[in-house]
């Protein structure tokens, strides 16, 4: 294994890694908020599932990332490329937009689902809304992931 | 994540205030020709209840936020009543408990048991001092008034230092408006009995919002004296309520605490939402209450919606 592979390997761990935090921190979060509210009104837990949901979609873009770094290096089909430093260096660049950004984008997605639970709390009838706000943080969460995955396209391997 | 705390409680509590008397639900109970009636109004709330107590709301929100130390100061008036209750109980050999008042920070056990064994270690540190020095007031002049000042101004700095001690500005705010308010009261009285300047120094605690010395040097001079310094100050519109009557102004004080409290309807998180959902309730009870006596005493709809308590919802 090259010194080139190890770090294409440690940017797709980062990836999954730093964008799963994001994802649990912010769910867990969400989570919470919304256990508060089925605790006393259970007939709200579907609408309060969507918002707990949102958050959850940064974990799966690292993993997104991380799969085509697998992929474009062959480690899944067992045949994994020798990869140069520079190779190397570059797949791990390709994935901190989405390391990055989906860590904190997770966090700050659950802040403001969390808060939207409240609205689902006190007005049922506003959940739309809710869900709107949050799911505009999903915003740059996507950006971060077309940023990464175009990097690792564009590889040369 | 400390700006994220208690999303759990904050969740459910939200979730507890579709169970508040809205306006509406008051106008019906204004409304209501029987008890049964007005039963029937409350009872229509889900998980309301008249029955429903401060007790109940307060071990709730201890149950989904038990380490929120804060709220505490929400309780310090209660526990500081209740010292005054059980000094002049264990003086006089009476049972306390008929004037304790619950919730309470501290147990009506433990607060008799260091007064009469003078342990004032079993009390909290807030109350430590007061305990001990209003025993020994009430012990050597027995003048009941006095200690009673004593333990008020007590308690409201308690509450001011314990606000300032966790850096909560919603519960710093709530300590200068309880004090200001008792302040005021406290000094238009004196100026109606002519008390002396020693009398108005133990019993005036002060605050930023409204400082001890000035107030004093106007409750001296007068009621007119009071009012013409109150106009100067943030509570300008009290001098006209207390011309008025007391009454305005004792609803003027709780219309303005649940004015804060709605400052944190707005927040996802943190203690505030917790503190105005039990000031809420406590507006909400003294509503029902003020209600129940009213139409007890046949008073019209008029005078009923005049005594009426600001809402939260």
């Amino acid at each position: 294994m090259t010194n080139g592979l190890v770090l294409a390997l440690i940017g797709a761990a980062l990836a999954a890694l730093l964008a799963g935090i994001g994802s649990a921190k912010g769910v867990s979060l969400v989570g919470e908020a919304a256990s508060g509210v089925v605790s006393v009104d259970p007939s709200k837990f579907s609408k309060v599932l969507l918002l707990e949901l949102l958050p959850g979609t940064q974990g799966l873009y690292g993993l997104i990332a991380a799969m085509f770094i697998l992929i474009r290096t062959n480690v899944l089909s067992g045949n994994a490329a020798e990869l140069t430093v520079q190779q190397g260096l570059a797949f791990l660049a390709a994935s901190l937009p989405i390391a990055v950004v989906g860590l904190i984008s997770g966090i700050m997605q659950g802040r403001a689902a969390a808060a939207g639970v409240s609205i689902t709390a006190k007005k049922p009838e506003h959940n739309g809304k809710a869900i709107i706000m949050a799911a505009m943080v999903e915003t740059y969460a996507i950006l971060a992931l077309l940023v990464s995955v175009l990097i690792i396209m564009k590889i040369s391997v | 994540m400390s700006g994220t705390k208690y999303a759990n409680a904050v969740g459910a509590v939200r979730a507890m205030e579709n169970t508040l008397l809205s306006k509406n639900d008051i106008d019906q109970l204004i409304n209501s020709k029987s008890r049964a009636e007005m039963e029937a109004v409350i009872a229509s709330k889900v998980g309301s209840s008249s029955g429903e107590t401060l007790v109940s709301v307060w071990e709730m929100l201890h149950e989904y936020a038990p380490d929120c130390k804060e709220l505490e100061i929400l309780l310090y008036k209660n526990d500081f009543h209740n010292l005054k209750a059980v000094l002049k109980a264990v003086i006089s050999n009476r049972d306390p408990s008929d004037y304790y008042i619950s919730p309470s920070n501290v147990e009506l056990s433990v607060l008799t048991e260091a007064i009469s064994k003078k342990d004032y270690s079993l009390l909290p540190e807030y109350m430590r001092k007061a305990a001990e020095e209003a025993y020994e007031l009430v012990t050597n002049t027995l003048d009941g008034q006095l200690s009673d000042s004593l333990i008020d101004k007590a308690s409201m700095q308690a509450m001011q230092k314990s606000a300032a001690d966790f850096g909560s500005e919603f519960m710093q705010k709530y300590s200068q408006l309880v004090t200001a308010c008792a302040d005021i009261k406290t000094a238009y009285r004196c100026s109606i009995l002519n008390k002396s300047a020693q009398f108005m120094e133990n019993a005036i605690c002060g605050s930023s919002d409204l400082e001890k010395e000035p107030l004093l040097k106007a409750a001296l001079g007068g009621t007119e004296s009071l009012f013409t310094f109150l106009e100067g100050t943030p509570y300008s519109s009290v001098a006209a309520l207390l011309r008025d009557s007391a009454a305005k102004y004792e609803k003027w004080c709780d219309d303005v605490i649940m004015e804060l409290a709605e400052t944190a309807r707005m927040q996802a998180f943190g203690s505030d939402p917790l503190a105005a959902y039990y000031i809420a309730k406590e507006a909400e009870i003294k509503n029902i209450r003020i209600l129940s006596v009213c139409k007890e005493f046949g008073a019209d709809k008029e005078t009923i919606t005049e005594r009426m308590r600001k809402l939260y919802v």
